[in-house]
């Protein structure tokens, strides 16, 4: 019986991540994905009302980036020392803003306004934001000292979904950033995991 | 025993929880606020174009809440487990978004918006977020475990800040005062209270 619970919806989402650094580590554990119809009835019994929740050890934490870190330092992979697991911190959070810009993208319903936030991004808010990581990345293709740490994984899992909203060779010419997709998709927990993980639209 | 240099403008802002948690740990460091005309100069130096930003060790540190759990971590104000780090973490996250919505109404120019988004934020937005973090809350004034944690200090930051707009937002909330009165005391903070630049924001 897996000392992890994860519950989400049937999506990759807020809980990929989460999901990855598991499988990164060989870490087992209950992926619960519920459908939508029954997320009333659980909602209250989360903490905070939202998804994903972790249950582990008899307690239940919510907050997507909580979790992974969480996950990480579990996995061994936040960082060898304070400022190693400070410079992952800093690649993670410096991802929320365009994270942010690229949800409000596919939520938007006014296609002229979904298509000005998706001009916004491609041409200013991608290439500024891939820019400023080429430059926080190492030639060995790790963000946080010389090793794999969540800040690569958490990397790889934007571009990924960065890629299925915007095609293209977004990483020419950025040396650094293509090592650390490869460094990410070359361990074989992860590896596995993208073969082997459910299909979700998003 | 490194050295800490902090820089940001000379505001609470993105950079008081940081100092805060310095002066908890009673850790000197550095504490640089730069004038807006100095920014352009010094923001392509950064590593994200934005501050405040912790220079130790050669290495520079930017994105607040990073550079705040650094800070927290070297103050043993982290949380003892690793599972009280994630609960503070998540206490912490939790609170973003209403610090968002507060920072929003606050910065408002026009000044029948600002009074709207007032009466939003300390109606339907503030409520249910305290009650949540009452719950949250133990009713021995601690939001992790049973000491003193980084979670406590940046709620204490947070109501600083909201108390100037709702200043009875507290009240009936014994839990959260507790809290309150509680990070007040700890000798390095009621020691920077007492002497921090005074700012409007």
């Amino acid at each position: 019986m897996p000392a992890y619970k994860l519950t989400y919806f049937n999506a990759r989402g807020r809980a990929e991540p989460i999901r990855l650094l598991f499988a990164a580590a060989g870490i087992k554990y209950e992926d619960v994905r519920i459908e939508g119809a029954d997320w009333p009835a659980l909602k209250p019994k989360t903490p905070m009302g939202y998804l994903p929740i972790l249950e582990v050890d008899g307690a239940t934490l919510c907050e997507s980036t909580a979790i992974a870190r969480f996950v990480a330092k579990r996995a061994g992979l936040v960082g060898k020392d304070d400022l190693q697991q400070a410079k992952a911190d800093m690649i993670v959070d410096g991802m929320k803003d365009i994270l942010k810009k690229l949800i409000l993208m596919v939520l938007e319903k006014d296609e002229i306004k979904k298509e000005e936030l998706k001009t916004d991004i491609s041409e200013k808010t991608l290439p500024e934001f891939l820019s400023k990581y080429e430059n926080l990345a190492n030639p060995s293709g790790f963000f946080a000292g010389d090793s794999l740490s969540w800040a690569d994984v958490d990397f790889y899992n934007l571009i990924e979904r960065v890629r299925a909203m915007f095609p293209g060779d977004h990483l020419k010419g950025k040396p650094n950033l293509v090592k650390v997709m490869a460094n990410v998709k070359a361990n074989p927990g992860i590896a596995k995991w993208v073969k082997e993980r459910p299909e979700s639209a998003f | 025993m490194p050295a800490y240099k902090l820089t940001y403008f000379n505001v609470r802002g993105r950079g008081e929880l940081i100092r805060l948690l310095f002066a908890a740990g009673e850790i000197p460091y550095e504490d640089v606020r730069i004038e807006s005309d100095n920014w352009p100069e010094l923001k392509p130096k950064t590593p994200m174009g934005q501050v405040p930003i912790l220079e130790v060790d050669g290495e520079v540190i930017c994105q607040s809440m990073a550079i705040a759990r650094f800070v927290a971590r070297e103050a043993g104000l982290l949380g003892k487990t690793h599972l009280d780090q994630a609960r503070a973490d998540m206490l912490l996250d939790g609170g973003i978004d209403v610090g968002k919505l507060f920072e929003e109404m606050v910065m408002e120019k026009d000044a029948s918006k600002k009074a709207e988004k007032k009466k939003e934020f300390g109606e339907k937005t503030l409520p249910p977020f305290l009650a949540l973090y009452e719950g949250f809350a133990g009713d021995n004034g601690y939001f992790v475990g049973y000491s003193l944690t980084w979670s406590d200090i940046a709620f204490f930051n947070m109501m600083d800040f909201i108390t100037a707009e709702f200043p009875s937002a507290l009240d009936g909330y014994c839990n959260l005062t507790k809290v309150i009165k509680i990070v007040k005391r700890v000798p390095g903070i009621a020691k920077w209270l007492k002497e921090r630049p005074i700012t409007d924001n």
